[in-house]
This record gives C-alpha cells, sequence and structure tokens, in this order.
C-alpha cells in the first residue's frame, strides 16, 4: 500500500510498535472507505470476469458501477452476492491475485454499512395476501377439527403447487374443476361419516409382494455375532418384512402371510409371528423344513390409520440341532426323513403331509437357515364399527337434541353454529337463509330433516368463506397505509400458522370478546398453542418441508446395498427428526439444538441401526447422546443423511448444497449445463468418491461454489447413505476433513457442527425468513427487512427460545396489519434467496 | 454415428438440408389429403402424447437410413410390429426451450408442446403457453364427459427440489390449459378411473342417485350464489380467485349434466391402487386410456412415464441406479448401455399401447388408425441437457412407414401439422415458422 509506505517515512522519528502503526493505518483506511475505494476494489480484482462481455455468475459489475452510488441501492441483491462471496473466500478465485484481508474487510464493512443505512430508512409495511385457499393439509385438519372424522380425504387432491418451498404459500394455490369436484366428494364423505357413521366399505385385499435377500440371508452374514444374544423378536433381522397398511377404518381385517426358505431338519418347530406397530399381535408355529408355499392367516382388529405390520420369525437361532451350538438345541431325533426309497410307504406320506410337499426326497439333509417370507396380503374390513361416534354427533347438534328429536328451530341453530365454526366468523343471516332452503328442498323430495342437515352442512363446506381464508379490505380515509386485520381474521392466522387448523373454541371466545390483540392475552395463546398437541403441524408441514425430511417417504436405496434399509427403519428414521423437532416446539428450547444437541429420540429399531444397546421397544424415548461418537443435531439423523444421498452412494456435493441451502441460508447458484456425472465403477476401487471431487478444486469454475459445497459434505463422511456410521467407503478409510475457502479446516461432523454453531446468525436469519413465509403465506419484500431484522435481533437475549421466534412474527406489522389496496399490486415480486 | 451434440454438427447437418435433393415430397402432406379424399371413413380425432424423461440416447434412436426402407434401431425395435403406422422424426429442436432461462430439465419440458419459453421462476409466478393437446380438447370438450386426462407415473410429492431454481409446474406436467394453468398428472389409477366413469356406488337405488345428484347440483347452486356476492366484495387478486372458482363449479356442473345423460359402464375393474411393479402400473394406466379413448369418455390425453428430470430406479431390468443421473453419463459405455436398456423398457411400454389400440375396433377401422400420438422426449442427449434433434415419433393416423430427417425448425411446426391432421384448422402455434418443412 503506497500510502502506508509514505506514512512510514514521514514518521521515522517515532517509534512506535509496527503492529501498532499496521492498526493505527488499517483504521485510517477503513474511515477513509467510501463507494470510490469499492469501485477501486471491483475494478482491480472483479471487472476482469464479471463485465458485459464475460458475465461470470451472471454478474455484470462493470454496468453495475456505471450507475454510480445508486447502484448499491437499485441493485442491492447482486451487492448483497458480492458481500457473500468475499466472506467466505470464494472470491476472487484462488488463482487470481488475492487482495488483503484489510481490503476485504474494508470493502465488505462500508457494504454492510451502506446496507444498514438503506434499510433503516426503509419503512416497514404490512404486505398484503390474497385470499388464502387452504391446502390439503389445512384441509383434512380443519374437517378433524370440525367434525371429529379423520379419513384422509385429501389423500387423492391433486399435489398443492409449492412456491418458496412451501406448499401454503397464497398466490400459488389454484382452483380447478378436478379439485372442485373433490371437494363436493369429500365434504359429503365427511359429513356422513360423521352424521351417519362410515361408510360401509367393500372388503378388499391388497398385496403386498416382498423383496427377496436370498444373499444376505445364507451365510454367515445373517448369523448374530453372538446366538446366545440376538434379537429375539426377529424384528430388526434381515429374515423379516415390514410393509406400512393403511386402514380405512377400524374393524377386523385378515392378514394373511405366505412363507418361503428353509429351516435345517431336526430343528424345533418355526415361529412366525404378526406384529402391529411392534406389538406382537399374533403368534403362529409352522413345522416344516421346507417353508415355500406354507400360509398362515389371521383376523385382527385394528383402529384405522396407517400401521406398520412387520411378519418376523421369533427365536430364530433356537431350537436348531445341536451341531449349530446354538440355545435350546433340538431334542428331535437326527436321521434321515423317509424310510420307504422308492416306494413312499404310509409313514413317509405322514411326514410329507406334515413337514413340506416339496421336502427333499433324495433324503439329504437341510442345513439352511434362509427363512423368510413371500408376501403379506391384507384383506378387509370386516364386521366394520358402523355407529356415528357419539363425541362427534353432540358437537353438531349444538341444539342438545339426539337424532330424530329435532325440532324446527333446532335446524337454525345448528346450521348457524355450524357455519360459524366453519367460516371462522359468525355467519350472515343471508347465508344462513341460503342454506336454510337447501334443507327445505331435501325435505320436499321426502327425505329426512338428517338428510337435509346434511346437504346444508356439505354445502357451507364447500363455500368459498370456508375453502378460503378470506380477509375483508376497509375503507381507510385518514392517511394510514394499513389496518389492523379483525380479530376472527386474526384467530384464523394464528391458528393456521401454529396448527395449520381452524381456531379452536378458546380463539374465537377471545376474537369475540375483543381480548386477542392484548399483548399479555397473546403471549398466552402462543404458548398454550405451541404445547398443545396440534403444534405436531409445524414439525410436519413447516420442519418437513424446510428441512425436507417429508422427501424420507420416497427415497428408494438400492436393495443390493442396503439391505437393512425398509419401511420399519424408514418409519423410525422419520419419526426420530420429527420427535426432535416436536421437543424443540412443545417444550421451547433453542432452535440452536436444530445445529447441534446432545440428545435425540430412538426406537429399539433406530437404537439397534445406530449401535446403541439397551433400549428396547417400539415407543420413542429421549436418549442422551453426549459421549457418542454419533451425537445430535439434525445431521446426525439417518432421516437426513438419506435424503441427502443417492440411492446407491452418499454425495458429499448434495449434502453440503443442503447445508447450504436449509442451514445456512446462502443457497448455491445453479450449476453450468452439460455438468458430467462420477464414474462411478471405479469409485472404491481404484478411486475413492473423494479422490474423484478433487476435480471440482482442479477446475477452476467450478471451484467457485463447490470449494464451499464440498468440505461440508466431506465432513459427513462417517455416515453412508442410509446414515449408518462407517470407517471405510469401500476399500479405502473415510476422510472427513474439509477446508473452508475461509481457510479454517475440520475434521469430522462434530467440528463441523460447531462451525456451524459459529456461523449462528446465517442460520437465525435463515429460519425466521421462512417461518415468517410460511406463516404469512407470501414471499418477502423489501420492506419486510426492518420487521425480519426486529425478530432476529430478539433472539440471543431469549436464548433463541422457539416460542421467542413464533411471538416476534405474531406480535409483527405484517401479522397483525394489512395494507390497503392501492398502495400495492397484488402480485408480489418475489425477493429472498436468487439462485 | 456419434450423435454428441456440438456446434459442428450443427453445420453437418446443415449441410445435410442441403445436399437432401433425394428426399421426396413431404410424405405428411400427403397424409393430409389422405385424410381429407372422400375415400377414408374415419377420422382421426384421439391425440395421445406419451412422454418419457431425461432424452434418449440417440445412436440407438435414430435410424440409419431416411425414407420407408428404415431399419429399426436397438431402442425402437420392439416397435417394428407398426412399422406401417409409425413414422420416425428427426431434426427438430425445442426452440423455445433453448433461449429460456433456468433448469435444464425445466425449461425442456415447460416449453416442449407449447413453443412458449417458460418463465424463469420457483414460486407462483409460473408462466409458459397453452400447449398443443389442450388446443384439440378445447374443440371437443363439447362432446367428451372429460376433455383431456393427464397421467403420470411418477408420483411428484417432492417438496423443495425442483431444477436449479425452476418451478416444479415446468418438470412435472407436460400439458398447460393456458399460459398460467399447468394441469398436474394424476398417479392414481383408481382416481383416473372415477374420473372416467364417477364414483359408482353399488349401494344406491337410481332414485336415491337422482336425489342425490339433485341435492349436488342445489349445493352448486347456493355456492355460485355465495362466491358471487364475494366478488363484489373483494379486491382484485381475491376477485381472481373467485372468479377460478366459479369457472370450475361450472365446469362440474356440465360434468354432473353430461353423467345424468350418459349411463356408459366401465370395461375395466376398478383399480384398487398404484400397482408395485413399474411395467404392470404403466399397463394400467395405458389400459385406462384405451378404455377412455374407445368409449369416447375422453379424446385428448398426455402420460408422462416419469417427471422431466425422474429419479426413478428401474430394479424389474437390474438397474439400481436413479435414472437422471445414469444420463450424465459422460461418454461412458457401462452408464450409456443401462440408460439405453430403461429407454428400451419405456418403448416397449409403448409398444404395448399401440398394440392395444390397434386390436380395439371402432367403428370403421381400429383406435389405432384414429389416434394421433406422439412419443418423445424434450431433450435428446440428456448428458449435455440438449434441445436439439428431439427423439420423436408419431404412431397412428392412416398413414406411417418412414423415417423422415427434416431441416432444422421449431418442433411447433410439426404440431401445426398435427392440428391440421386432426381437423382443427391451424395456421401458426407457439414459435411455429410455418407448416412442418420436410423439404429439399
Amino acid at each position: 500500500m503506497k500510502r502506508s509506505q509514505r506514512t512510514i517515512a514521514f514518521m521515522p522519528k517515532f517509534r512506535l510498535h509496527y503492529s501498532v502503526i499496521m492498526v493505527i493505518l488499517v483504521a485510517a483506511t477503513l474511515c477513509r472507505a467510501d463507494e470510490h475505494t469499492v469501485f477501486r476494489f471491483v475494478r482491480k480484482h472483479c471487472v476482469r470476469c464479471h463485465n458485459d462481455s464475460k458475465t461470470s455468475g451472471d454478474l455484470d459489475l462493470r454496468a453495475l458501477q456505471a450507475n454510480g452510488g445508486r447502484t448499491f441501492d437499485e441493485s442491492r441483491e447482486a451487492w448483497e452476492r458480492v458481500i457473500a462471496k468475499l466472506k467466505t473466500g470464494e472470491m476472487p478465485p484462488s488463482d487470481e491475485p488475492r487482495p488483503s484481508a484489510e481490503t476485504v474487510v474494508g470493502v465488505t464493512d462500508w457494504l454492510e454499512a451502506d446496507f444498514m443505512r438503506q434499510d433503516r430508512m426503509i419503512q416497514p409495511q404490512a404486505g398484503r395476501v390474497s385470499a388464502r385457499r387452504l391446502n390439503r393439509t389445512e384441509y383434512s385438519n380443519t374437517i378433524r377439527d370440525l367434525l371429529g372424522v379423520d379419513i384422509r380425504l385429501s389423500a387423492d387432491f391433486p399435489p398443492d403447487q409449492t412456491a418458496f418451498g412451501f406448499d401454503n404459500v397464497s398466490d400459488a394455490l389454484r382452483m380447478s374443476a378436478v379439485l372442485t369436484e373433490k371437494y363436493l366428494d369429500a365434504a359429503e364423505r365427511a359429513v356422513r361419516t360423521a352424521m351417519f357413521g362410515p361408510e360401509k366399505l367393500q372388503p378388499s385385499v391388497t398385496h403386498y409382494p416382498l423383496p427377496v435377500r436370498i444373499n444376505l440371508m445364507r451365510g454367515t452374514k445373517s448369523k448374530p455375532k453372538d446366538p446366545f444374544n440376538y434379537d429375539l423378536t426377529g424384528l430388526s433381522m434381515v429374515h423379516a418384512a415390514h410393509v406400512a397398511h393403511y386402514f380405512p377404518v377400524e374393524g377386523e381385517y385378515s392378514v394373511r402371510i405366505v412363507l418361503n426358505g428353509h429351516r435345517p431338519t431336526q430343528s424345533e418347530p418355526a415361529h412366525p409371528a404378526l406384529f402391529i406397530d411392534g406389538v406382537l399381535a399374533r403368534e403362529f408355529k409352522v413345522d416344516a423344513t421346507d417353508l415355500e408355499g406354507q400360509i398362515v392367516e389371521t383376523r385382527v382388529q385394528v383402529k384405522s390409520g396407517e400401521r406398520l405390520l412387520s411378519a418376523t420369525y421369533l427365536k430364530m437361532f433356537h431350537g436348531l440341532p445341536p451341531e449349530y451350538q446354538g440355545p435350546e438345541p433340538s431334542s428331535r431325533p437326527p436321521g434321515p426323513l423317509l424310510t420307504g426309497g422308492d416306494q413312499l410307504n404310509q409313514q413317509d406320506i405322514e411326514i410329507l403331509r406334515r413337514l413340506g410337499t416339496k421336502i427333499k426326497t433324495d433324503m439329504s439333509v437341510e442345513t439352511r437357515i434362509d427363512n423368510r417370507f413371500e408376501s403379506i396380503d391384507v384383506g378387509g374390513p370386516f364386521a366394520q364399527q358402523m355407529p356415528p361416534s357419539p363425541a362427534n354427533l353432540s358437537k353438531l347438534y349444538a341444539c342438545g337434541h339426539g337424532t330424530a328429536e329435532h325440532t324446527d328451530e333446532c335446524v337454525r341453530t345448528i346450521l348457524t353454529n355450524f357455519a360459524g365454526r366453519a367460516f371462522r366468523r359468525p355467519a350472515t343471516t343471508q347465508e344462513i337463509e341460503r342454506f336454510l332452503g337447501l334443507v327445505t328442498l331435501v325435505q320436499a323430495e321426502g327425505d329426512s330433516l338428517e338428510e337435509g342437515i346434511a346437504t346444508a352442512l356439505q354445502a357451507i363446506l364447500v363455500s368459498p368463506s370456508f375453502l378460503f381464508r378470506i380477509e375483508h379490505d376497509h375503507n381507510l380515509d385518514d392517511g394510514k397505509t394499513c389496518f389492523p386485520v379483525t380479530d376472527y381474521e386474526f384467530a384464523s392466522r394464528l391458528s393456521y400458522f401454529i396448527w395449520s387448523s381452524t381456531p379452536d373454541c378458546n380463539l374465537l371466545q377471545q376474537a369475540r370478546e375483543g381480548s386477542l390483540r392484548h399483548p399479555d392475552v397473546l403471549a398466552g395463546q402462543v404458548h398454550r398453542m405451541l404445547r398443545d398437541e396440534r403444534s405436531r403441524a409445524l414439525v410436519e408441514n413447516f420442519a418437513g418441508q424446510w428441512l425436507q425430511f417429508r422427501n424420507i417417504d420416497v427415497i428408494r436405496p438400492d436393495v443390493e446395498r442396503f439391505p437393512e434399509f425398509e419401511d420399519s427403519l424408514r418409519r423410525s428414521m422419520k419419526r426420530e427428526t420429527e420427535r426432535f423437532i416436536e421437543e424443540i416446539i412443545r417444550e421451547d428450547h433453542s432452535v440452536l439444538e436444530v445445529l447441534d444437541a446432545d440428545y435425540t429420540f430412538l426406537d429399539e429399531r433406530l437404537a439397534r441401526f445406530y449401535g446403541l444397546d439397551g433400549i428396547e421397544g417400539p415407543e420413542f424415548r429421549r436418549v442422551d447422546m453426549s459421549g457418542t461418537r454419533r451425537g445430535g443435531g439434525v445431521l446426525s439423523h439417518a432421516s437426513v443423511l438419506a435424503l441427502t444421498s443417492y440411492s446407491t452412494r452418499t454425495s458429499p456435493v448434495v449434502r453440503g448444497k443442503w447445508i447450504l441451502e436449509n442451514l445456512l441460508n446462502a443457497p448455491p447458484p445453479t450449476p453450468p449445463p452439460s455438468v458430467p456425472a462420477l464414474d462411478e465403477s471405479k469409485i472404491g476401487e481404484s478411486v475413492s468418491l473423494r479422490q474423484e471431487m478433487e476435480q471440482h478444486r482442479q477446475n477452476v469454475a467450478c471451484a467457485a461454489c463447490h470449494s464451499r459445497m464440498d468440505p461440508l459434505g466431506f465432513g459427513l463422511e462417517n455416515f453412508n447413505a442410509i446414515g449408518a456410521w462407517r470407517e471405510l467407503d469401500g476399500t479405502d478409510p473415510v476422510d472427513t476433513s474439509g477446508l473452508l475457502p475461509s481457510g479454517r479446516s475440520f475434521r469430522g461432523h462434530q467440528e463441523l457442527k460447531q462451525i456451524l454453531m459459529d456461523d449462528r446468525n446465517a442460520f437465525v436469519r435463515g429460519l425466521t425468513e421462512k417461518l415468517f413465509i410460511y406463516a404469512l403465506g407470501r414471499g418477502l419484500e423489501r420492506y419486510d427487512r426492518p420487521t425480519l431484522a426486529a425478530i432476529t435481533d430478539a433472539l440471543p437475549a431469549a436464548d433463541y427460545r422457539f416460542s421467542k421466534l413464533v411471538l416476534g412474527i405474531v406480535g409483527s406489522l405484517p401479522f397483525q396489519m394489512r395494507s390497503i389496496s392501492q398502495q400495492h399490486t397484488d402480485a408480489s415480486p418475489t425477493e429472498g434467496n436468487e439462485p | 454415428m456419434t450423435l454428441i451434440i456440438t456446434d459442428k454438427h450443427m453445420s453437418r447437418r446443415t449441410l445435410l438440408r442441403g445436399t437432401s435433393a433425394a428426399i421426396a415430397l413431404p410424405m405428411l402432406d400427403a397424409m393430409q389429403s389422405a385424410v381429407a379424399s372422400p375415400g377414408n371413413s374415419s377420422p382421426v380425432n384421439r391425440v395421445a402424447v406419451v412422454y418419457v424423461p431425461n432424452g434418449i440416447v440417440m445412436k440407438s434412436w435414430t435410424p440409419v437410413q431416411t425414407g420407408p426402407e428404415f431399419v429399426f434401431p436397438r431402442i425402437l425395435k420392439s416397435l417394428e410390429p407398426f412399422r406401417d403406422s409409425i413414422t420416425v422424426i428427426s431434426g427438430l429442436n425445442n426452440t423455445a426451450g433453448n433461449k429460456a432461462k433456468g433448469g435444464g430439465h425445466a425449461k425442456a419440458s415447460g416449453s416442449f408442446l407449447s413453443g412458449m419459453s417458460p418463465k424463469f421462476t420457483a414460486g407462483a409466478d409460473v408462466r409458459a403457453g397453452i400447449t398443443f393437446d389442450q388446443v384439440a380438447a378445447v374443440k371437443w370438450a363439447p362432446d367428451t364427459r372429460v376433455p383431456s386426462l393427464q397421467l403420470g407415473l411418477e408420483d411428484s410429492r417432492m417438496v423443495g427440489n425442483c431444477d436449479s431454481g425452476s418451478s416444479c409446474a415446468y418438470t412435472n406436467c407436460i400439458s398447460w390449459k393456458d399460459a398460467e394453468t399447468p394441469l398436474g398428472v394424476d398417479v392414481n389409477p383408481r382416481s383416473v378411473f372415477e374420473r372416467l366413469f364417477g364414483k359408482v356406488d353399488p349401494g344406491l337405488s337410481p332414485e336415491t342417485r337422482a336425489r342425490r345428484a339433485l341435492y349436488r347440483r342445489s349445493i352448486l347452486d347456493v355456492t355460485q350464489e355465495s362466491t358471487r356476492q364475494l366478488v363484489r366484495e373483494l379486491g382484485a387478486a381475491d376477485r381472481r380467485k373467485m372468479d377460478e372458482y366459479l369457472t370450475s363449479i361450472r365446469e362440474v356442473e356440465k360434468r354432473i349434466k353430461h353423467a345424468e345423460q350418459d349411463d356408459r359402464v366401465p370395461t375395466i375393474d376398478k383399480p384398487s391402487g398404484i400397482p408395485f411393479e413399474f411395467p404392470e402400473y404403466a399397463k394400467l394406466m395405458l389400459d385406462l386410456l384405451v378404455v377412455a379413448f374407445q368409449s369416447d369418455l375422453s379424446r385428448v390425453s398426455s402420460i408422462m412415464f416419469g417427471r422431466e428430470g425422474s429419479v426413478r430406479t428401474y430394479p424389474e431390468i437390474g438397474i439400481a441406479d436413479p435414472h437422471h443421473p445414469l444420463t450424465h453419463h459422460r461418454g461412458h459405455p457401462d452408464f450409456i448401455e443401462r440408460v439405453t436398456k430403461i429407454n428400451c423398457l419405456h418403448a416397449e411400454l409403448f409398444a404395448y399401447f399401440l398394440g392395444r389400440l390397434k386390436s380395439t375396433q371402432d367403428g370403421a377401422g381400429t383406435l389405432l388408425e384414429q389416434s394421433a400420438i406422439l412419443y418423445g422426449s424434450a431433450l435428446s442427449d440428456g448428458n449435455s441437457h440438449s434441445g436439439n434433434d428431439l427423439p420423436l415419433l408419431m404412431a397412428g393416423g392412416h398413414r406411417g412407414g418412414q423415417h423422415l430427417q427434416v431441416s432444422e425448425q421449431p418442433v411447433t411446426n410439426l404440431y401445426v401439422d398435427l392440428l391440421n391432421r386432426v381437423g382443427i384448422p391451424t395456421e401458426s402455434f407457439g414459435d411455429s415458422t410455418g407448416q412442418l418443412d420436410t423439404g429439399t
């Protein structure tokens, strides 16, 4: 720096320590930094690649500079990208001359200060959201809470359009004739189920063929390490089979299991068993050596909902012939089975009948233990539970009378009550008259009063005031630009935010009384709602989309490479993350626990998968993970690790991208086209995955983004493509070291989590933005920045508790108010993270 | 013959155009006049698009010879029995997709059937263009219960992951009703069945069923009244949504009226759900399509064998790797072989479809003769996301039996021809530059 040299030359008599001089000079440089410093920097280090003919990264900084000082405001997003790249050290690229750290800091500090100045001048505004159609989840939840009916009505609705990563954004949710027809059908089914009982279903059969994993069941791999100490239920063994089946109504169902495989001659009989949701439902006894085609069947009473059916062999390694040296050796005599030679005698036929028809007739002895299952068939429902639930009926019949006891006044009472709850505000007389007209019509056709009520209720459930959350405009003539939404509208916003469902009586009552907006009352409501069971909706819908763990349902890991992955493990993985997030929300923990925590939730299946002993049973319980090699936080969850992998291998790039997008609020830009894939055949043999990926670093254009993404993913390489711990990848030891562009290096996932924790502001800002979008149902605008900054700034003082974040959003201007329509076009341009 | 699409390759083909004096008169024009001529009885009034994702291995798709005496290459082999009904077309480009911004897959499938570049967004403001199949659907809507059927074989429920900043609407469906209305696919055979035949409730008497239909219409009347009132009270954006709802209600009313006057019995058992194995699943959906066409319940359909960018694995043919990453093969022969196997499987399923259509009589001819079917992908080389020289073939109608190598032009020129062929006079569509130029 020429200036510093000159200054030193002028100060020969001051015998100051050199570093003190440097500090003074750096400070001097900073103080003097201004837009011209920035422009000079850009001209020197950036414009060579970021200009109008060579727009690297779609950025033409030369053009931006031509606008002078205005550019920092007009092209704010572009300059924010500049700061982000400079701070992480990704830019300038490593093969370009590097400016000194002080210069870079000078530039980024000035830019950030200018942004803060701009933001201070922005007037926060409330913004507007147009009528928000209920999405699938909200629809189901609302029907459940209104009518007490929970029958997966929206399962065959068309998928909701997503925007900004969420499926509850107002402008993305459209209406179509297909959907309207489904609403009509769903309303009919819901009302009829509530009033007259569940529809009578014809019994049907669902057939589940099971994957065949013979090679894994034979030989030493399938034998337990300790034959005296293994999973006696068989649930976690490769010989078991699991399917998730949806039972539409409560009733009796038949479960038929077809067996296959072999058990050594002379063994005690096999004990196949059926488990439902991890609980033993029925045990069978099958005495055969060749199990192919053996069928066991039972009837079970099951409540409606999705249940996990598991077929296993109990105590599989008990009762084997003595030479296997296992527990409880068989006391049956050895020897050939058939005595008659070519002519089968009576005894032979008895034996054949008893032990299986395909028994070896050459008198050799079966030695294999590869018993397995061929298929599971679920049939039903039989003896369906038919009558309507009394609880549902009393909810509906607000007049207090039972069925067939209603007077004419009852009808008005029932409809007024139901419409008020369905519309989330009191119904008007005109609306009630319309619905009463339907009741009259039905009765005129000769049907009962109840049928009339059912028809009117259906009409309420397809009314736009039910299907859409409508907020009315007010006329303001006192110069104000926004107005508070009504208390009823506010109650709806609250309940759909926290519960993805309709406001309950408590909320509606306070709305009616006008007390809902008082800060104390509001805080009390928020805490109550978060502790309520219905806040599960935030786990499934908000977190499920933010962290994308809804995707666990659709991944298909390769059966050959990962034989232990099947439906029961999938369910357990998903439940771990759900339960973990639920804990943070319900018990109001710090949101930073998402990044790193010392606990998690496990059932026996998942604990076994993680290599942890002493956890038994299918219930999920809190487990202390401090001191374990896996640790806690979502980066240690098998769900996240599996959904960020391919079906055949891990992908550090996908994992790094996931971390950048969802935890650091810094999504990478789109990859360039025609990027070739890895040569998978070499990996694990001549070349490790890591070495293949080094090619990213060699090519400068690739390194710009990959130098940030890949190391993050490398840190997780101790977890294979389904989230199990590994030390080796094929034949190579796993290398979990990473070097970030900033120069910081780390090894292993624990150190990686520490780095994320150090960057907590990015995480918190990202989380706030996403929760804001989810709560309001619209994208971010520039005028939201002060609001978001205020919410984020309040968190450290509250230990980053989740409720503080929710209260911040709920008390904010956009959540409480609505802008008047002349100010804004209703189509909102998007902000947030540009790709 | 290598088929890596580079600029060099382009100029080779341009050169071909200059030397293609040998190519005969455009066969498609002759076909058109054949349709119009009095000799032929049954008109072509079914349109289907069968879509396969992630491009196709072109070196095993494009026949070496042009004209009528061409040899069926490996991927097309299963279609050989239908030679007389098939025209393979090479040389068409997805010009609208090529110049669009956004993820390589999204901009391809988002523009494939419309010739309009999709707007680069992951948000709610998606925009592309009406697709040519929907032009036909609108024309024939008064005569069919279901104006068009959009089917798919891949559950599009993934959240958050589409294509490099481009919306899922562009990758998960290929039919657009208008510039702002993508038509989502139905992936559940049972739901498709119910759309065609209604929710046949075996327990109700005809009188009860009639009363219920009356009540449903009355419910819709009341709903329309409420909605119209709201329209008066609300702001502009909300009004648009209410209008959308009113339009939907009117369509449903029409459908109920149609259904009441029409008592067609389903000729297929009601499916209970989605079959486990992929080939079985595909065949079931194709069967439903045949039934829909045969009973004239619908005349227009598009079916996607996978969403664009599909990551389906095909264990049934021994492929454990997901489709999309495989297509980025970098020239590796083992990967190319696996992708080719997938392409072959898809073609075999298409052959099954053609077989069903051919063996179904309808009036004077077979259903195949009355249908105009397009099979192909919006990408050619999946490795480079190329939208040029698309893998396309036409099936059905009254003529076929050749490999047509046309000069580079927008694929929408083909759609202009197709629409004319099915009796919808069209001069231009999307970014078309005229009628299909097969010429010299």
